[in-house]
């Protein structure tokens, strides 16, 4: 039920505000990235979460490290690192744009998030990269929500979201159809490394990493929280993670609620229990 | 080498082209189109049928691994060209052309369509 601080607006609005005022230059947004402008359009994104285009194209093998930061150099302040490096033949015109843009909506679908957090504006600041695409405001926005629809779309829940990635042992099907990066995804899984994790170390947007983990899900093949409030009609997964001990014996629980639970034990070993006690209760009465 | 926009009027110039537009398949969004009404629709449909084609054949195929060079649908007015481009991170990149049936050539549209993909990914 918190108020806004009047000092500090919302994300949106501040960007809404630079894009009338056709601003050139950088805003930094807390310490999370980096909202870049050309004339009022967004030219760049960079998130700390999520790869940018130095990550993917170290990822993809196409250049190293040192590679980049000689690039950078060399292009110096206000320069065109971009160009340097298709002219070098690192990447194609196409691939660099698809590339930026690739990078930048990634990073805004995780930057620009409606919320309120202190920025900073530099005019006249310009990334290293040089200008390769350019996006609209309001577009970008309406991209970011559009994208967080299709998430829930995939798989309703971000219960996965920020948690390790955990394959189950065995599918819950006999057969299972996957895409090249969800393959990735269940090789690189450690049930240690969270979707946005996996994503740097696999040099692929995290936006597809997430949207990867929820098909997963959503196709049985992730260990889930308990699934009793979901209406899934396919069969449940055997195999359950450990913390969910005894899913028969939930259920019957939820269903006879009145009854106290008690181990299973067969009626056979009560019926000799029941003969022991009779006897020994026999023996004490003659005994008298 | 050209650049997505130039990739698109190219495709606009093969004799018979309607509409062009370049759909990025993960998150079915319209990267850039011409000569289409509804970008951000045409890109979810042409992303749905995609995927379902890509599902469907890879289910039915005897081939361990599949590989889909393009797809063509015919309708009464007009042929549906998707050729899928895998991009170097992410992918793929989906080129879709919409073509008029009574001027197309369909054999001429796939080469160049398959010359235009080549062009925008060759480094």
């Amino acid at each position: 039920m918190g108020t806004r601080p009047v000092s500090a607006p919302a994300l949106d609005t501040v960007l809404t505000g630079l894009a009338q005022d056709e601003a050139t230059g950088s805003l930094r947004v807390g310490k999370e990235g980096t909202v870049y402008l050309v004339r009022g359009r967004v030219s760049y994104v960079d998130c700390a979460a999520t790869p940018g285009v130095e990550e993917l194209l170290c990822g993809s093998g196409r250049i190293g490290a040192a590679g980049i930061r000689h690039a950078r150099q060399e292009a110096g302040p206000g320069g065109d690192g971009g160009a340097l490096l298709v002219s070098r033949g690192v990447l194609s015109r196409g691939e660099l744009e698809f590339c930026v843009l690739s990078a930048t909506l990634d990073a805004a679908f995780f930057l620009l998030t409606p919320r309120t957090l202190r920025t900073r504006f530099r005019a006249g600041d310009a990334h290293w990269l040089g200008v390769h695409w350019f996006f609209d405001v309001p577009g970008l926005l309406r991209e970011c929500a559009r994208r967080r629809a299709r998430l829930e779309r995939a798989w309703p829940s971000a219960e996965l979201d920020a948690r390790p990635v955990t394959p189950l042992r065995r599918i819950p099907g006999t057969h299972a159809l996957l895409t090249r990066l969800q393959w990735e995804l269940l090789l690189a899984a450690d049930s240690a490394a969270t979707p946005v994790e996996l994503a740097r170390r696999l040099g692929h947007p995290a936006y597809s990493t997430l949207l990867a983990v929820r098909e997963l899900a959503a196709a049985g093949l992730l260990a889930t929280a308990p699934a009793a409030a979901r209406t899934a009609p396919d069969e449940q997964p055997h195999e359950q993670p450990d913390k969910q001990p005894d899913k028969q014996l939930g259920e019957q629980q939820a269903a006879l609620p009145r009854r106290t639970p008690r181990p299973p034990t067969a009626p056979v070993a009560d019926a000799v229990t029941d003969v022991k006690l009779l006897l020994r209760v026999r023996d004490a009465l003659e005994a008298l | 080498m050209i650049g997505i926009e130039d990739c698109l009027s190219e495709a606009m110039s093969i004799p018979g082209a309607l509409g062009a537009i370049l759909v990025d398949h993960t998150s079915g969004m319209p990267v850039a189109a011409k000569g289409i009404a509804d970008p951000g629709r045409a890109a979810a449909g042409l992303s749905g049928a995609y995927r379902a084609t890509l599902d469907g054949v890879a289910t039915a195929s005897e081939e361990t691994s599949l590989r889909v060079e393009d797809v063509i649908v015919t309708t009464g007015t007009s042929y549906h060209l998707v050729r899928p481009m895998e991009m170097m991170f992410d992918g793929p990149l989906l080129l879709c052309v919409r073509l008029d049936v009574e001027r197309a050539n369909l054999a001429l549209a796939r080469l160049r369509l398959r010359a235009i993909t080549n062009e925008l990914v060759a480094s």
